[in-house]
C-alpha cells in the first residue's frame, strides 16, 4: 500500500489545469487509503477469538509466541494480505483492461485469465487429486499461459493487436476453455465437490507462504501501473489519437497486457477466480472521479482492496461461515452500490 | 450474399440428414426414404428413432441456434457493443438463478416446470435492467452497466447455492446450465417454432432500424428514428428470442456472441443480410454441435452448449485472422 500512497503527490504537481479538482481527487484518495487501513486492522481483530487492535499491533510488530499472536499472525494476517493484494491487483487489472480496449465490459477476465486459471486447477485436480495447497501455482501458470495465448491470437495477422481482435479472442478463449472445464466437472463428480469453492472465490486457508510468494508479481504490477498511468491514459483514448501524440498504441498494449497478466494472474492464485472486483470497481472509480486513468488506477487499487477486504470480514462475521466464498459476499455488498451509482450518473457521455 | 446462403443452406440440410442418420442405430437413406414414403406404421421402430428422437432434436437444435444468432445481432447493433451477446440483457443470468432455484434449493421440483422457470426468471431480469436503467430514455451505457450489476447480484445468488447445494443436485443443475438439447419433444419443438415465428420475422422487417441505430443515438435521431422506442422494441425483441431458447434448451452462450460476428465477416455488416445469414450459422453451430456431442464420445454424450464452443470457437478463429483484418 505504502507504493499507492507515495504517489498521488506527485499527480498533483503534474495534474492538468484543474488544480481543485485534483485536490478533491487526492483528498478523496486519501480518505480511501485511511479507511482501507481501518477495514485491515478492524478485519485482523475480528474472528472466533477476539483481538484487541494493541495485540494486532504487537503481534505485528512485537511477536512474543502467544496464542494470540499465533492466531493473528498464521491465520488472519495472511487472510488479509490475500484479500489487499486481490483486491487491488483486479481493480487496477480491470481498469487498464477497459483502458486499452476502449470497451465498459472488459475485465482481467477478459484476456481468459480466469477461465484458463480455473482449467489448469480443474484439470490437476481431477489428475492429480491435488488440495488447495499447489493450487496457487496450478492457477498462476493457467492464467499466464491463456493470457499469452489470447494476446497471441489477438495480435496475429494483420493489424497487431487491434481492441476488437484483442476482445474477440479473449472471449473466444475463455468460453472455449470454460467450457473443457465444465465438460471435466459434468464427467467428474469428485473433482466438482473439490473446486467447487475455490471457482466461487475465496480466501479461507491462505498461508503466509503463498501470500509472500505471490505478492512480488502483484507488487510489480501495481507499480507499473502506476508508473506507466499516463501512458495507459493516452491509450484509453483511441488508437488515433494515441498515434497521433506519438504513442506506439502496439507497444504499451503489448505492455498492459505483461501488467494486467501479474496483476490478475496473481490475484486468481490467491484467491480463485473472482469476477466482481475487476469489472465494477474501476466503473466506480470513473463514475465518481471521472474519466481521467490517472486517478482511476489509484483509485481503483485503493477501492478494491477495501471491498475484498470489507466482504471477507463480513462474511467471516455476520454470516459466521468460515469457508463462505469471498465472491458472493462481495457481490451482495457491491452490486446495489453499483447499480445506484451507474442509474445516477451513468451514460451522461455516450 | 447468394452463394454464401446456398452454401449455408447446404450445410444444414447435410447436417440435418447426418444428425438424423447417426446414432446408436444407424439409419441408411434408403430407410429414410422409405420411412417417408410409405404409410406410418410399416417400420415402426426406425419411425420412432426419426420422428420421436432425432427429428425433435435437430429441430429443436436449428430453432435454438437461429433464435440466438439473431438476438446476438440485435444486442450488438443496440448496445453497439462487439461483446455484447443476449446475456448482456441478464438472459443468462435470470435464467440460471431461476433454473438453480428450481433444481437446487427446490430439490425434488417436476421437471417440466423447468422450461418456465428459465424464461420467467429470463424475462424477470430483463425487464429489471431495462426498468432500472430508464431515466428519461435509456443509454447504451447505462443499460450495460446496470446489467453488469444486475448479473453480478443473481450470479452471486447461484454461486451461493451451488457452494451449498447438494452436490447431485449441483451437479445436475450444471448439465442444464451448459445447455443441451437431449429432452427435446414434439409437443416442446411446436411450441418454441411458434413462439419463435414472429419474432424472427420483426428482426428481418426492422433490419433498416438496426443499421441505423447501429450509428449511435444522435445520429440515429437526426436521421428520423425515436430511438427510444426503437431501442425499446429491439430489446424486447432479443429478450424474447433469446428467453424463448434458453428455456429449451438451458444456456448455450457462445451462438449469440459468435455467430453475428461470422456473418459480419462473411456478408458485411448491413442487416438485411447480416440476420438471416447469422440465424443459418447459429443453426448450423447447434446442429453441428449437438451432433459431435453425441457421437464422438458415445455412449457418453457432451451437452450442445460446451460443443458449440468447442467447435465453434476454432472455426471462429479462423474466420477470423484468414480474412482481411478489422478496421478499428
Amino acid at each position: 500500500m505504502a507504493v499507492i500512497a507515495s504517489r498521488p503527490s506527485k499527480a498533483t504537481s503534474t495534474g492538468g489545469p484543474a488544480v481543485s479538482a485534483d485536490g478533491v481527487r487526492a483528498t478523496s484518495l486519501a480518505v480511501l487509503l485511511l479507511l482501507v487501513l481501518a477495514a485491515s486492522v478492524w478485519s485482523v481483530t475480528l474472528g472466533a477469538s477476539h483481538v484487541s487492535v494493541p495485540d494486532v499491533l504487537s503481534a505485528i510488530f512485537a511477536f512474543d509466541g502467544s496464542r494470540e499472536h499465533l492466531v493473528v499472525r498464521s491465520l488472519r494476517l495472511p487472510r488479509v494480505l490475500a484479500g489487499l493484494l486481490t483486491g487491488s491487483a483486479l481493480a487496477v487489472a480491470g481498469a487498464i483492461m477497459q483502458a486499452a480496449t476502449n470497451n465498459p465490459l472488459a475485465s482481467p477476465g477478459l484476456l481468459g485469465i480466469n477461465a484458463g486459471a480455473a482449467f489448469a486447477v480443474v484439470m490437476a485436480t481431477s489428475l492429480f487429486g491435488t488440495g488447495s495447497g499447489t493450487s496457487v501455482w496450478f492457477a498462476f501458470a493457467g492464467a499466464a499461459a491463456a493470457a499469452i495465448v489470447a494476446y497471441g491470437l489477438g495480435s496475429a495477422g494483420r493489424g497487431g493487436a487491434t481492441p476488437l481482435k484483442l476482445v474477440l479472442a479473449g472471449a473466444v478463449l475463455t468460453t472455449f476453455l470454460s467450457s473443457l472445464t465444465t465438460a471435466i466437472l459434468i464427467l467428474d463428480e469428485t473433482t466438482l465437490d473439490t473446486v467447487r469453492l475455490w471457482t466461487a472465490g475465496s480466501l479461507s486457508g491462505r498461508t503466509m507462504a503463498q501470500v509472500a510468494g505471490v505478492s512480488p508479481y502483484i507488487l510489480i504490477g501495481l507499480l507499473a501501473a502506476m508508473i506507466f498511468r499516463r501512458h495507459i491514459m493516452t491509450l484509453s483514448l483511441g488508437t488515433g489519437i494515441a498515434r497521433s501524440v506519438g504513442q506506439n498504441p502496439i507497444l504499451w498494449r503489448g505492455l498492459v497486457v505483461v501488467i494486467v497478466i501479474l496483476l490478475a494472474g496473481g490475484a486468481v492464485a490467491l484467491a480463485g477466480p473472482v469476477g466482481f472486483v475487476g469489472l465494477v470497481v474501476p466503473h466506480v472509480a470513473r463514475l465518481t472521479v471521472g474519466v481521467d486513468y490517472r486517478w482511476i488506477i489509484p483509485h481503483s487499487a485503493a477501492g478494491g482492496a477495501l471491498l475484498v477486504v470489507i466482504a471477507d470480514a463480513v462474511g467471516r462475521t455476520v454470516l459466521a461461515s468460515h469457508s463462505f466464498p469471498v465472491g458472493v459476499t462481495m457481490a451482495i455488498l457491491g452490486a446495489p452500490f453499483f447499480i445506484w451509482l451507474a442509474r445516477r450518473n451513468g451514460g451522461r457521455r455516450p | 450474399m447468394k452463394r454464401v446462403v446456398a452454401s449455408l443452406v447446404l450445410i444444414l440440410a447435410l447436417l440435418f440428414l447426418a444428425s438424423i442418420g447417426y446414432g446408436d442405430h444407424p439409419v441408411t437413406i434408403e430407410e429414410l426414404i422409405a420411412v417417408l414414403s410409405r404409410p406410418i406404421g410399416t417400420n415402426p421402430q426406425i419411425e420412432m428413432i426419426v420422428f420421436d428422437l432425432r427429428l425433435p432434436r435437430v429441430l429443436l437444435a436449428l430453432l435454438v441456434g437461429a433464435g440466438l444468432a439473431v438476438a446476438g445481432a440485435i444486442a450488438q447493433a443496440v448496445m453497439r457493443n462487439p461483446l455484447a451477446e443476449p446475456g448482456i440483457l441478464g438472459i443468462n443470468a435470470g435464467a440460471a438463478l431461476a433454473a438453480v432455484i428450481v433444481i437446487v434449493a427446490l430439490h425434488d421440483a417436476p421437471i417440466h416446470l423447468l422450461p418456465w422457470a428459465g424464461f420467467g426468471g429470463a424475462m424477470a431480469m430483463a425487464a429489471a435492467i431495462y426498468g432500472l436503467s430508464w431515466r428519461n430514455g435509456t443509454t447504451s451505457l447505462r443499460i450495460i452497466l446496470i446489467g453488469i450489476g444486475l448479473s453480478a447480484l443473481s450470479g452471486a445468488a447461484t454461486t451461493f447455492l451451488a457452494v451449498s447445494g447438494d452436490i447431485h443436485d449441483v451437479q445436475r443443475a450444471m448439465i442444464w446450465l451448459a445447455g443441451s438439447v437431449y429432452h427435446a419433444d414434439r409437443a416442446g419443438v411446436q411450441v418454441l417454432a411458434l413462439w419463435l415465428v414472429a419474432p424472427l420475422a420483426l428482426a428481418l422487417l426492422s433490419a433498416r432500424e438496426l443499421d441505423l441505430i447501429r450509428f449511435g443515438d444522435d445520429v440515429a435521431q437526426s436521421l428520423g428514428q425515436r430511438v427510444n422506442l426503437i431501442r425499446a422494441l429491439m430489446i424486447l425483441l432479443c429478450t424474447l428470442l433469446s428467453g424463448a431458447s434458453v428455456a429449451a434448451a438451458g444456456l448455450i452462450g457462445f451462438v449469440g456472441l459468435v455467430a453475428p460476428h461470422m456473418a459480419r465477416r462473411l456478408v458485411g455488416p448491413a442487416h438485411a443480410d447480416l440476420i438471416p445469414v447469422s440465424a443459418l450459422i447459429g443453426a448450423a453451430l447447434v446442429m453441428a454441435a449437438d451432433l459431435a456431442g453425441r457421437t464422438i464420445i458415445a455412449p457418453a454424450q457432451l451437452p450442445a452448449g460446451i460443443v458449440t464452443a468447442l467447435i465453434g470457437s476454432p472455426f471462429f478463429a479462423y474466420l477470423l485472422w484468414s480474412r482481411r483484418h478489422l478496421a478499428t
